[in-house]
């Protein structure tokens, strides 16, 4: 018995012992927006390198901020800009954010009101719901149906892009809220599964149940969330994609950032539903 | 076995003993020095309403109200369907199917919470909106209810197994002096096996409170309390799920990650204290002889 546990121990610190001379590895977090650029381009990036290891996790853009610096990973994915708390609260972390792609946080409801007949809301109509002074859409001219106002984790890129714009505040508190949700396939599901749901998304998150709302401008002017809006900037919710690493990048973090913003890379931006930046 | 061998086992159960307590005490003095932030700098305003970390509001009751009313949901619901299964299973099932469904009920206890969670959010909160025509069916009560499934499995074999360690003697003697089945159980059986039902429930009691996964799915996740207070059909927010979500946002040493930490340390405090006070309160043993 005791000669079978102590050969199970050996074994153990065995294993930690060849464990730790593991491959070299780019470690990736942070924002879920970002994720399908990455975890494609790392799928391909590797079958050119299979020597080297790509890890890539999500958490939202506050995550892959947090991670970076903390010397956690490599590369954080990053929805927003680095708010001045972040850079202060590492001052030792010289932030060098990059941007592979532009992307429209576009306000998003249930296909069954959309279908009624709401396509269109000023931002002042979209911040009088997250304010909760408007809670039916009925007096939006919609259905009769209580509103499921649906917010997200406090320090979510999409979030801060939103109620930038919305509330003017990118840190606002929404009163109106009735969930707080984290990842884009979170938000989509909720919405999905509401039938008078608004809320928040990236523009490549849109489908058929999920339907993107344009927004009127106060000159009466209609937006839509499309391509060519993104691109020449006329959607007012615009941000860039950004990846971020700590002082200028160098190695195989270098060459997995070239292959990013070469062609191949960019493609697959194009492909994931955003707009390429060249 | 040879002396060495001997010396060898013994440090090794000691040893192991010590570092188990050497953990617990650990993480308790972990806790406590990474909240002391928290407690110094906001002090009793960590029993307010509001939690919004951009203001430097850090408001715990709507975390604790959600924590307490899924736990309380979840054993109100389990407990008593846990012993009843439990006695059926141990003292009216075959002994050849009792070994089947124990298998399964085990298997059951071992499915990952993350699976349960995306069965919450698929189906269980789905029926909720339809059944209580709902905005939706993210609520306190979807979390209690889904928490009773998961902790169901661990009170009917724990149970199970108290009740099928009662030596045959005390139930053919019982059946000697004419008594019925139900009365052998009720006033013999049960009454011998309650200190280890006790700690089947606090168990499970445990793993009510600390289940974040499945919760997180499912709860909503809005740091609000019900209106009414007793609305639990509403979105909340429980300990649990507020550090799932939150604590990888909050950076190390900041006073938001020691509030999160404190919110840890009351989730201890609460298993340690009902462990204390059960085994100082547990009934002595209905046990005669053996």
């Amino acid at each position: 018995m005791n000669r079978k546990l102590n050969l199970g121990l050996w074994i153990i610190i065995g294993l930690l012992i060849t464990s730790c001379n593991k491959k070299e590895a780019i470690s990736i977090s942070g924002s879920t927006t970002v994720l399908p650029i990455i975890s494609i381009a790392a799928e391909n990036f590797r079958k050119s390198n299979p020597e080297l290891n790509i890890i890539v996790n999500e958490g939202g853009s506050g995550v892959g901020v947090n991670q970076l610096g903390e010397g956690k990973i490599d590369i954080g994915m990053v929805s927003r800009d680095i708010t001045k708390e972040e850079i202060e609260e590492f001052p030792e972390v010289d932030f060098r954010p990059l941007s592979i792609g532009k992307d429209a946080v576009v306000p998003v409801i249930s296909s069954e009101i959309f279908d009624a007949g709401i396509t269109s809301l000023t931002l002042e109509e979209i911040a009088k719901i997250y304010k909760g002074e408007i809670q039916n859409w009925k007096e939006l001219g919609g259905p009769d149906k209580e509103i499921l106002v649906i917010d997200k984790e406090a320090s979510r890129g999409t979030r801060h892009v939103f109620m930038e714009m919305v509330l003017g505040d990118k840190e606002a508190v929404a009163k109106g809220a009735d969930l707080v949700l984290g990842s884009n396939n979170e938000e989509q599901t909720a919405i999905v599964q509401s039938d008078a749901a608004i809320g928040m998304l990236s523009n490549a998150w849109l489908n058929d149940d999920v339907r993107g709302l344009s927004i009127k401008m106060s000159s009466g002017e209609l937006i839509k969330p499309s391509l060519k809006n993104i691109l020449n900037n006329k959607f007012p919710i615009t941000r860039d994609l950004l990846i971020v690493t700590n002082g200028e990048p160098n190695g195989d973090v270098k060459k997995f950032i070239d292959y990013l913003m070469g062609d191949d890379g960019q493609k697959i931006v194009e492909e994931a539903g955003y707009v390429k930046i060249h | 076995m040879s002396r060495s061998t001997n010396a060898i086992g013994k440090y090794y159960v000691y040893g192991s003993t010590l570092i188990s307590a050497f953990i617990v005490f650990l993480i308790f003095t972990i806790l406590l020095i990474n909240s002391w932030d928290a407690i110094n700098i906001i002090g009793l305003d960590l029993f307010s309403l509001d939690w919004n970390p951009a203001n430097g509001e850090f408001g715990l009751i709507s975390m604790l109200y959600g924590t307490a009313v899924v736990t309380i949901i979840a054993m109100i619901l389990a407990v008593p369907l846990g012993i009843y299964a439990a006695v059926f299973t141990s003292e009216i099932l075959p002994d050849k199917y009792r070994f089947v469904v124990k298998s399964i009920l085990e298997l059951l206890a071992g499915i990952p919470s993350i699976i349960f969670g995306l069965i919450g959010v698929a189906f269980l909160s789905i029926w909720f909106q339809d059944l209580f025509d709902l905005q939706s069916g993210r609520t306190l009560l979807t979390a209690g209810v889904l928490l009773s499934i998961m902790i169901l499995p661990t009170i009917i074999t724990l149970t199970d197994d108290a009740l099928h360690n009662i030596p045959e003697k005390y139930r053919e003697t019982a059946k000697g002096l004419g008594l019925y089945n139900f009365e052998i159980i009720k006033g013999i059986l049960m009454p011998i096996a309650k200190r280890d039902v006790k700690s089947a429930i606090l168990l499970a009691f445990g793993r009510a409170l600390g289940e974040t996964m499945a919760v997180m799915l499912v709860i909503g996740s809005i740091d609000k309390l019900p209106s009414p207070l007793f609305n639990w059909l509403s979105p909340g927010q429980t300990i649990t799920s507020k550090l799932g979500r939150e604590i990888a946002e909050t950076s190390l040493g900041s006073v938001h990650f020691s509030a999160m930490i404190f919110m840890g340390l009351l989730l201890f405090s609460v298993v340690l204290l009902l462990t204390v006070l059960s085994q100082r309160f547990t009934s002595r043993s209905y046990r005669l002889y053996e």
